[in-house]
């Protein structure tokens, strides 16, 4: 396994590494973009390490677990491990990192020092959130995520960014306090049952509670889990700081938004709710899948009549994450390997299109539809750019947004046929409003004389896109390197789902190896 | 008579730091009323002395076992060393972060460090008081020293103001809490808090036990009302946001935290003895306080434009949350959990607060003024460190990780729940949630507006940074390692 305190250090590396950034010299923008480029690349190497060290085959729950005692008389223990989920959420996050670093040369035009420190504190933020076992310590990290979050769209943000940012701020607020009494309630509990406190996710797993009917301690505590994660994802109706957060933040804002921290709702799901109230989730299964569905459907038509390109993108997430859920929600390996698969796709595709409109609008100061058309014959390289990673997003077969897509669709057809054709349309709505926008823009004539002399990606841009658009085809085609170390954990997830008595026979479940539903490499 | 005189202890050891601070306020008004130009020093140099000499002292007292005195009217124990340490250092702290302050509003005189001392002996006896009679006289002691500071700008009509309004109502709240317990002794036989409360034990109305006499009850009902005047909770907060605005700012500072650290911890130790008698319409009348101050705080804070004012409300919400944790202290089984929960949140608080009133008085202008929100916009341009400080007394304030404020309201909260408080702490953390829109406020203007008009120089002087800089380290480290501050306050609640 190698160090055995690499994940704390890939954790915290960004965070120090930005703090010591603060005392370049605040006229030499250079050193600091590139002191920002060089933090980035480092933790993307560090975490290449990890993935290379991961064991696939491994019968351990978690690898690189680090424990050490934090605050005992609170039971709180710093508990940190990966397994074959959050494995790829991290490399999602540290592959991101460098790409906005670098994509946000240009764009941003004040207070470098404070950005590029922002941006690399958020990183220790979310791998922090995607590595924590322990769910104080997850908890810590989700809230702290929020304030360069926070700071990032309302200093760099659009001419409403004030407004969005404490949208953001406040909407992520209410939902996660909530989910912080079920935590108390929680720890309180197992102090109980057990005698001592303690806030460790697999010391939390064991807590008995009661799971019969609506009002019962499970289903109220998973609806308070449940809100939290689904503002994050967002889930309709939760979905409306979105398109505001989006649409004002800075392109680094949005990217890494979309990116990453959506992802934080699904997996804040996956980890923490589904283990912890087995039975609620069978319970509330009915109604995620048609929130979900309802989101796919609702996002997908909302995005269809937007003037905006961003806000455009803004809300086919909101549809694309509606993926995430029904998958999640369907309750079947199949299905939920689709919905791990479409976070990091919409992750890949949808962060792409945020960069390239925030390149365009570098260029042309705006993101109104109508004031393009015609761009191809002006900009030929960023129209190819565009074309793969938009076909990425309407699921093209041998594009990476295909796999995710259709493993969701595959999977949730064996639990509810009703959401699978329901969620189908979204493939089609997809491919309408993303094609259509795309032929409004590049398409037709020049009908805007500024348009015509618009330069074409730079040497600095295609570095930034050429390992998005190599991701869209790898995914595309060879989704089984990324199952393989993923299906142990997500099987092991699965069982431990499938038995309403949470956590006492899902260790010999878990060892004998319930794998006769992973997909096809 | 023979008997009493005794019993008199000759044994003072563990008085050591109120002797200390008695000491070094009396040689601190001898050397006020020499008239030199350094005496103002001499002075301020006794003040910190002395405050850095109790801390130490009080230290001490921390690991040294419980000890009565004279008749069991006072009580030495960890739990008055641990709050003896957290006035000492807050006073000193105050006086230490004035300097520049004082300069500023020409109000450089030595009395300001006399009062502060005496302000503090008042609290520390305060917190020892087992007794009616020396709660009282040690409530008025602090009270009176307070009343002066906060009209100490004397030539200015909003500090005049706050001083006559915090007088008299300040007052009043005094005459009735002795009223309440004239009458409490009326019913009882004596003033004693033991006494009181087994008096309350043994009257709860539970299966054949006799009902409480009305007097007492009417006694309970005005000495709790003394106590919610005291620690600001609604109904009887209406003279804190006036006060808060009209005092200098360190004041107002040394107020919110001392003061109401004192007052918390009186009131904690009279009640925690109540156990099972606590149960009931006290239960309620106090769950009923808490609710509304924390609501009403909240959403009065939301409209605030002052600095001074916005931060009082968000005081009085603060209020509301203690109250919580003093809900859950009186479960028997929570109440060491729950009591250091609570002790853990005053500190906290302490820190927070006192840092953001110290930086308020940073950067305000002459006469206090110059603190609307629109003011300070900007200032992360003009002073990235004050910005900055301010920003993490904020996020503290509202409870976001990695700060003490988070750390602290966790404790509470979860010891709440282990109460079964259930309901209000998620009235709480709702509450907590609208917070964070008026404390976002203040941040939005000092980062995402650009400065208007010119900026008033701030009053940087060295205390003053020393001091920034070592409550935002401390917020900050108790956000992340709260471990030896839990462990210290689980230790001085053992054996209460």
């Amino acid at each position: 396994m190698g160090f055995d305190k690499a994940l704390s250090a890939l954790v915290f590396f960004p965070l120090a590494w930005g703090i010591l950034g603060l005392f370049l010299p605040e006229k030499k923008h250079a050193w600091i973009k590139g002191w920002a480029l060089l933090g980035a690349m480092a933790a993307l190497v560090g975490s290449i390490y990890l993935y290379l060290q991961y064991d696939g085959g491994s019968a351990a729950e978690y690898q690189f677990t680090e424990a050490w005692t934090w605050i005992p008389a609170m039971g709180v223990r710093y508990l940190v491990g990966l397994d074959g989920i959050s494995l790829w959420l991290v490399l999602l996050t540290t592959f991101f990192t460098p790409v906005v670093v670098l994509g946000s040369f240009n764009a941003v035009e004040k207070r470098f020092k404070e950005y590029y420190f922002l941006l690399l504190a958020l990183e220790t933020g979310m791998l922090g959130a995607f590595v924590s076992l322990d769910i104080f310590l997850f908890y810590l990290f989700w809230e702290a995520m929020l304030i360069p979050m926070y700071f990032l769209i309302g200093i760099w943000g659009g001419k409403e960014r004030v407004y969005a940012a404490t949208k953001f701020f406040l909407y992520t607020m209410v939902g996660s306090l909530l989910m912080l009494v079920a935590i108390f309630y929680l720890a309180v509990q197992h102090k109980t049952q057990f005698g001592e406190v303690s806030t460790a996710l697999s010391d939390l797993v064991r807590v008995k509670l009661d799971g019969q009917g609506w009002w019962s301690t499970q289903s109220v505590l998973f609806l308070a889990f449940a809100l939290a994660f689904s503002i994050k994802v967002p889930l309709f109706p939760f979905h409306t700081w979105l398109p505001d957060a989006h649409v004002q933040a800075p392109t680094a804002g949005s990217v890494i938004l979309a990116s990453i921290l959506l992802k934080m709702g699904g997996y804040g799901l996956l980890r923490f709710a589904f283990p912890l109230f087995p039975q609620a989730v069978h319970q509330y299964q009915g109604i995620f899948l048609a929130l979900g569905a309802t989101a796919i459907v609702y996002g997908a038509c909302v995005a269809m009549i937007q003037p905006d390109i961003k806000k455009l993108v803004a809300y086919s997430s909101v549809s694309h994450m509606g993926y995430v859920i029904v998958g999640l929600f369907s309750l079947n390996s199949l299905a939920v390997h689709g919905s791990v698969y479409q976070m990091l796709n919409h992750g890949i595709s949808t962060g792409g299109l945020f960069l390239l409109v925030g390149m365009i609008y570098e260029r042309r100061h705006t993101r109104e539809i109508t004031e393009y058309g015609g761009i191809t014959k002006a900009v030929p390289l960023f129209a190819i750019a565009f074309l793969i990673i938009t076909l990425s997003s309407v699921a093209l077969p041998g594009t990476n947004g295909f796999i995710g897509e259709f493993l969701i669709l595959l999977g949730t057809w064996q639990t509810a046929p009703w959401i699978a054709a329901i969620s189908g349309l979204g493939v089609i709505l997809g491919a309408v409003y993303m094609l259509w926008m795309f032929q409004r823009v590049m398409y037709g004539p020049i009908k805007h004389e500024e348009n015509k002399n618009l330069k074409d990606l730079g040497f600095r841009e295609v570095v930034v896109l050429l390992p998005l658009l190599f991701l869209v085809f790898f995914m595309g085609i060879k989704p089984g390197f990324f199952f393989q170390k993923m299906t142990p954990s997500i099987d092991r997830l699965m069982a431990r789902v499938a038995t309403s008595e949470p956590a006492a026979q899902t260790k010999e479940i878990s060892q004998n190896g319930k794998r006769d539903q992973r997909p096809a490499s | 008579m023979e008997n009493a005189i005794k019993d008199l202890p000759l044994d003072l050891t563990g008085l050591g730091p109120h002797g200390a601070v008695v000491a070094g306020a009396l040689l601190a008004t001898l050397l006020s009323a020499v008239r030199t130009k350094m005496n103002r020093w001499w002075v301020l140099w006794v003040g910190l002395a002395t405050t850095a000499g109790g801390l130490v002292l009080s230290a001490n007292g921390m690991f040294a076992p419980a000890k009565e005195m004279f008749n069991r009217m006072i009580v030495l124990d960890p739990y008055a060393s641990f709050f003896n340490a957290l006035f000492l250092a807050v006073a000193g702290l105050t006086m230490l972060s004035s300097v520049k302050y004082l300069d500023r509003e020409e109000l450089n005189f030595p009395e300001y460090t006399v009062l502060l001392l005496f302000s503090v002996i008042g609290m520390m006896f305060m917190v020892s008081a087992q007794d009616l009679i020396v709660f009282f006289v040690s409530l008025e002691i602090m009270s009176l020293s307070v009343y002066v500071l906060v009209g100490f700008r004397r030539a200015d009509r909003k500090s005049n103001e706050a001083a006559m309004k915090y007088f008299i109502l300040g007052g009043v709240a005094s005459a009735v809490l002795l009223y309440g317990a004239a009458l409490l002794y009326g019913a009882t036989g004596s003033v004693q808090f033991k006494d009181i409360q087994n008096y309350a034990l043994s009257h709860s109305g539970t299966a054949g036990a006799p009902t409480m006499d009305m007097i007492f009850v009417l006694g309970g009902w005005l000495v709790l009302a003394g106590f919610l005047f005291k620690v600001a909770a609604a109904p009887f907060h209406m003279w804190m946001p006036d006060v808060y605005e009209g005092a200098p700012s360190p004041i107002t500072g040394f107020m919110t935290t001392g003061l109401k650290a004192a007052s918390f911890a009186a009131f904690l130790r009279f009640i925690m003895g109540l156990g099972p008698a606590f149960e009931g319409k006290l239960h309620d009348l106090i769950w009923i306080c808490a609710a509304i101050t924390m609501v009403l705080g909240n959403v009065i804070a939301l409209t605030q434009n002052n600095l001074k004012r916005l931060l009082a409300y968000s005081s009085i919400s603060h209020t509301g949350y203690l109250l919580i944790g003093l809900l859950a202290c009186a479960v028997p089984a929570q109440r060491e959990a729950a009591l250091s929960a609570s002790m853990i949140y005053l500190v906290s608080y302490s820190v927070m607060n006192l840092g953001a009133f110290v930086l308020l008085g940073v950067i305000s202008s002459k006469g206090d003024t110059g603190l609307m929100i629109h003011d300070v916009a900007g200032l992360s341009r003009r002073h990235p460190w004050l910005a900055f400080f301010l920003a993490v007394f904020l996020f503290s304030m509202a409870g976001i990780p990695p700060t003490a404020g988070f750390v602290s309201k966790y404790l509470v909260f979860y010891s709440a729940i282990q109460a079964g408080e259930i309901s209000l702490v998620i009235l709480a953390v709702l509450c907590s949630a609208m917070s964070v829109y008026y404390y976002l406020k203040v941040l939005v203007s000092m980062y995402m507006q650009e400065p208007v008009g010119t900026a008033s120089k701030p009053a940087f002087g060295a205390g003053a940074m020393i001091v920034l800089v070592a409550l935002v380290l401390l917020t900050l480290k108790w956000g992340v390692a709260p471990s030896p501050l839990v462990d210290l306050a689980k230790h001085a609640v053992v054996g209460l």
